[in-house]
């Protein structure tokens, strides 16, 4: 198969230490990375054009090599753009760029701030999405489910089956992930039974999610796939709003998704999660310490004020402790529960959805979709009303039966 | 002989003025070169390993980016073996080695730190700076055959 | 993680660039050559790369920049020649440093005239002056013109 070639725009990558983890990453996924040549006069002229007076010479690199894909001067398929976490001048010409390529050309694009403890296996899924995008164009255009498919979501917190008939979710299964298969056999005969169907019946079946790879294997599945591209497809699909822009909110167990789409299609996309406290955990760690279950947190924040509750830290733990403290200084369970909430939505607004161009609708998918504190909460920081599609929280798997249904045999 | 440091540490220019008048110029290249023939863990394309943005922790705090360390790890023991230095002040378009304003600043601090005799230049925008140019590079050269201060 | 062993060992490697009206790099290349007994020579746009023991690539240099003094230009390289970890065909484009050798090579007939001048001054007492840093408005002319608006 031909290689996708994603063009890389970064500062310090060979510096950090971490160029062979981009290349190692890209391997993987069947693309390579190259760096578009231009020539010193290209710079220069770049530069006065883009109108931002960096300093750094290998970031004016990086605005010229921009431009020369814009312009068409050099062809790739995707982009990566990363600098030095840390770097204030490079974060702004990472930010720019990431909303230039996007704006004027088709092109995909990823951006990372890397450390030099960035691995291959972090960029993993970013570069797949990028190559999916380049490679599987056709695919996610893909606008109705036929047949029946199913999808698996393999998740770090749980694990998601859908069955779909003629355009139609037909059945559903959950199950919190422990042993990544069981979880899943779990969860596949949940919706197989919910159907009224069996194994046989299914003609097609798509995976997602963290466990992608081994269950797609253990069922034989014709379509394995990162959860960017399905998440956005699915997404976009629950929420009847295929054509267009629209910003997808995936705050997930374990990390955060970020996309901003256009016709279903990812065009940049950030994924977050160095710290639970931004995550789907710290609301169940929430939960547990009002000593209700995760399900109750929602309604119950709705009642209270997260302004109440004073909370100084994002980290899990010592945000953990502040509500801790609240309840012990007398703070109602409602205010507590609103905090928690408002302190994971504020910090998933600060990180990541500044990375990404916000486009309405905003579609929030996803377990903690559920949580309707929390999506008032990211509806507030957003001022916008949030989209909460139904079945949002089988989002990543019936993005996977969707797109599976482009593999039915004769299709 | 002496051991110059050469700023841009990338520059044709002053490595080859260096090296004409009979001193031996310090630049990337040493660095880089050193790590391409040095057996270890493979890390294309420069054979800087993420240990090296460690490394450069001796010369920059934790909170500087790692490309900033990075950089470090090349340029420190570079620096600490220089005997003088020469600097042309604007590197704005020095790329690669010399890519990171940032690291340049804190080269530029370190060589200004170290009490090592320094030159100090622009590069020349036509003839007459060039002559200029030249003979400044020669005679602060010459000085330090003298082992006087330039 | 995979290992790395290194080839060309204990070598160096250096750029050679001529920036001259009667010299061309072929013809660079050609006298060079002639004269680089082992040292390995490649051809570039701009001029040569040549690696060897650094004794044999030192007076390989010495020889090559007396072809035409104040036109050749020679630097440091810490890759050897054609390396593919470098190489515009397996990058896609040109490495970093060549946009920084472009930007200086613009220059180089500065230089050339300032070797050419100095040489000329051999033994001259005249040195020409440094190179000066005005500073951009005298302090005593700042004074006046504040004086002026006031008054």
């Amino acid at each position: 198969m031909k290689k996708v070639r994603i063009a890389q725009l970064t500062c310090g990558a060979e510096y950090s230490g971490v160029q062979k983890e981009i290349y190692d990453a890209a391997e993987s996924v069947g693309a390579e990375v190259f760096f578009p040549d231009i020539a010193l006069g290209d710079v220069e002229r770049a530069v006065k054009k883009f109108g931002l007076d960096v300093k750094s010479a290998d970031l004016k690199l990086m605005i010229a090599r921009a431009m020369a894909l814009v312009e068409g001067k050099v062809e790739a398929d995707g982009v990566f753009i990363g600098t030095c976490f840390r770097c204030a001048e490079a974060a702004i010409v990472r930010n720019e760029l990431r909303r230039y390529i996007p704006e004027n050309s088709k092109l995909s694009v990823v951006s990372y701030s890397f450390t030099e403890r960035t691995t291959a296996g972090t960029l993993l899924t970013r570069m797949e999405a990028l190559t999916t995008i380049a490679r599987r164009r056709a695919l996610l255009a893909r606008e109705e489910q036929t047949g029946i498919t199913m999808g698996v979501d393999s998740g770090s917190s749980t694990t998601k089956a859908v069955v779909m008939k003629d355009n139609e979710i037909v059945g559903t299964g959950w199950h919190p992930t422990t042993e990544v298969l069981k979880s899943a056999e779990s969860a596949v005969s949940d919706a197989l039974e919910m159907a009224g169907l069996t194994r046989e019946d299914i003609q097609a079946i798509g995976t997602t999610g963290y466990g992608r790879f081994l269950i797609g294997k253990h069922l034989g599945a014709e379509l394995i796939q990162e959860e960017l591209t399905v998440n956005s497809k699915g997404a976009v699909y629950l929420a009847g709003h295929q054509r267009g822009a629209s910003t997808v909110i995936d705050i997930g167990g374990m990390d955060n998704k970020a996309i901003s789409v256009i016709d279903g299609i990812p065009g940049t996309f950030t994924m977050g999660g160095i710290c639970a406290g931004a995550s789907g955990r710290f609301l169940e760690m929430t939960a547990k310490r009002l000593g209700i279950d995760i399900t109750e947190l929602g309604p119950l924040a709705m009642k209270g004020m997260g302004k109440n509750v004073p909370m100084n830290s994002y980290c899990i733990v010592f945000g953990t402790q502040s509500l801790v403290n609240a309840l012990a200084a007398g703070s109602s369970p409602e205010d507590v529960a609103a905090a928690a909430c408002h302190s994971v939505a504020e910090q998933v607004f600060e990180q990541q959805l500044q990375e990404v161009d916000i486009k309405e609708p905003v579609i929030m998918v996803g377990g903690t979709s559920l949580i309707e504190g929390l999506v008032y909460a990211m509806g507030q920081l957003l001022q916008t009303e949030v989209v909460v599609p139904p079945h949002s929280q089988y989002i990543g798997a019936v993005g996977a039966a969707l797109l599976a249904s482009g593999f039915i045999k004769g299709e | 002989m002496a051991k110059v440091f050469i700023y841009p540490a990338t520059s044709l220019i002053l490595s080859d003025l260096v090296a004409r008048f009979g001193h031996k110029p310090l630049g990337a290249a040493l660095g880089i070169r050193e790590r391409i023939q040095t057996a270890g863990v493979d890390s294309p394309p420069l054979q800087i390993t993420p240990e090296e943005p460690k490394r450069g922790l001796k010369y920059a705090a934790v909170e500087v980016p790692s490309g900033v360390r990075g950089r470090m790890a090349i340029y420190g023991p570079l620096i600490e073996e220089a005997e003088a230095a020469i600097i042309v002040t604007e590197a704005d378009f020095a790329f690669g080695c010399m890519g990171c304003a940032r690291t340049d600043e804190l080269i530029l601090f370190t060589l200004r730190q170290s009490g090592i005799p320094i030159l100090e230049l622009e590069y020349p925008r036509d003839e007459d700076e060039g002559i200029r140019f030249v003979a400044a590079v020669k005679k602060f050269l010459a000085g330090l055959e003298d082992g006087g201060e330039a | 993680m995979a290992e790395y062993t290194p080839d060309y060992v204990g070598t160096v490697t250096k750029y050679v660039f001529v920036e001259s009206p009667t010299m061309t790099p072929g013809e660079l290349a050609l006298r060079a050559y002639e004269a680089s007994e082992g040292v390995l020579i490649k051809e570039t746009c701009f001029g040569l790369q040549v690696t060897g023991e650094p004794e044999s690539v030192d007076r390989l240099l010495e020889e090559i920049r007396s072809f035409d003094p104040t036109h050749i230009f020679v630097k440091d390289r810490g890759f050897p020649p054609g390396d593919p970890r470098r190489c515009r065909a397996n990058l896609g484009g040109a490495r970093p440093g060549y946009l920084g050798h472009e930007r200086e090579f613009r220059l180089l007939r500065y230089i050339t005239r300032g070797l050419e001048e100095l040489g000329r001054r051999e033994g001259d007492e005249a040195e020409p002056a440094p190179p000066e840093t005005k500073p951009k408005l005298d302090i005593k002319r700042l004074q006046e013109l504040i004086d002026s608006e006031e008054s």
